[in-house]
């Protein structure tokens, strides 16, 4: 079992449970931009040549890692990493003949580029890994973090999803069609009909242990799949829910990953068609974007909604419960890799 | 070009090259260490200038003992470059 002690979240929200609607921050050219601290905890030389997502990522960690005593293990998910320096270093060797090149991008152009610097920075010399599975890097970082707890029960680990908007990577998804071709606000990010999302970025942090005392809240169970057949994850769904819901309990709160993706969408409704009356379904990504550790911020918001109210403009489906006890986290990555995490209160 | 427009180009530069997002030109004494104190600049930084001076004058320097003397200051980064600049 993992228990969640302490989080910490960049996004493009300031607020990240803001209430007024009118009031969260939008996408600037389709993108919604993290807005980043001032990293007070990163040396200013080290910082000078960190990229977006390792500010983001080892930003976001420093301050839970200087909170708790002892850190045994990093745990990252990424799908990108370090994407944007390994290109500007590419492109340099194109560039410059394969001549005089710097090592700044190379250095920092590496999957496991966030992880390795959290180490550096902090001399945590423990377990360190990356996870890069894409939509499901950040649960399968997740799920390392629940199997080395099983085998290191009094271990305490730090678990994160980070990534970031690179040109190049919006480029490629831009030609792939991942994202909204109109210009949309997020704001009414799901009362569009079309194919593609609005892309986000960002980085979630979790200290976590086998610990139930003093924590926030359990990730009970995590299961992913791959697959594209609809009635295979209803299926896959069916038997989660009998497998890991208490006899008498139910899902209270199904956190979606809906995102606007008209093409996406089945999956969600398929989902949500299995749920009891009483459940009630919260949609996030207005708040955050879509990318592919975006589970990240989603179970930063489950733990939230353990303990504090929803915004009424994160209700797809409102219910007469005002607390709640299992939250399911459903995530899709681009119609094929799908992921569902059961958050509990203790 | 005069040395005193050659001495804020490479300062420029520096900023540029190494990221110094808070310096500003200005900050940046002409007779003030580069490396260790002064401008706080290590190692790698020392690659990128090296790569810097080799890009931007098409100077290549090789013996690492002429490249601390070289990158001592920006006034020892001028008289080299005025005097060693191919391009």
């Amino acid at each position: 079992m993992l228990y969640i002690h302490k989080t910490y979240c960049i996004s493009a929200q300031q607020d990240l449970l803001q209430a007024n609607i009118e009031l969260i921050n939008e996408a600037v050219d389709k993108k919604l931009l993290a807005i980043e601290p001032s990293y007070e905890k990163i040396p200013p030389g080290i910082l000078r040549r960190m990229g977006k997502s390792i500010r983001m990522g080892v930003g976001a960690a420093l301050p839970l890692i200087s909170e708790t005593d002892n850190i045994d293990g990093i745990i990252m998910g990424s799908a990108n990493a370090g994407m944007d320096d390994c290109v500007k270093f590419l492109n340099q060797m194109v560039q410059y003949e394969e001549g005089q090149l710097t090592p700044g991008s190379f250095v920092q152009s590496t999957g496991n580029v966030i992880a390795g610097q959290l180490g550096l920075i902090t001399k945590n010399k423990g377990y360190n890994i990356t996870h890069i599975h894409l939509g499901l890097a950040f649960e399968n970082a997740l799920l390392d973090a629940m199997m080395q707890l099983n085998t290191n029960q009094s271990n305490t680990y730090l678990v994160g999803g980070v990534d970031e908007i690179s040109p190049f990577h919006y480029n490629i998804e831009t030609l792939a069609g991942s994202y909204k071709k109109e210009d949309i606000s997020n704001k009414y990010l799901y009362e569009t009909d079309s194919p593609g999302c609005v892309v986000g970025e960002g980085a979630a942090m979790f200290v976590v242990n086998a610990e139930a005392a003093s924590s926030i809240a359990k990730v009970a169970a995590i299961s992913t799949i791959h697959s594209t057949d609809i009635e295979l994850l209803k299926q896959q769904l069916n038997l989660f829910l009998q497998k890991n819901i208490p006899a008498g309990e139910n899902v209270d709160l199904f956190l979606s990953g809906e995102n606007g993706d008209n093409r996406t969408l089945p999956y969600y409704t398929a989902c949500e068609t299995l749920l009891a009356d009483d459940t009630a379904v919260v949609r996030y990504k207005h708040m955050v974007g879509d990318y592919a550790t975006v589970s990240a911020p989603g179970l930063w918001y489950a733990c939230e909604f353990l303990q504090q109210p929803v915004p009424e403009h994160m209700f797809k489906k409102k219910t007469s419960k005002t607390e709640y006890r299992n939250i399911l986290l459903y995530n899709n990555f681009k119609g094929l890799q799908h992921s569902f995490i059961l958050v509990s209160n203790l | 070009m005069e040395t005193a427009e050659l001495k804020l180009q490479v300062k420029k530069q520096i900023i540029e090259f190494l990221n110094l997002i808070s310096v500003k030109p200005e900050d940046i004494k002409d007779d003030e260490p580069l490396f260790g104190e002064g401008l706080g600049l290590d190692s790698i930084d020392s690659i990128e200038l090296i790569v810097l001076l080799g890009r931007e004058y098409g100077i290549d320097i090789k013996d690492p003992k002429e490249g601390r003397k070289v990158l001592a200051d920006i006034n020892t980064m001028v008289a080299y470059i005025e005097q060693h600049r191919t391009k």
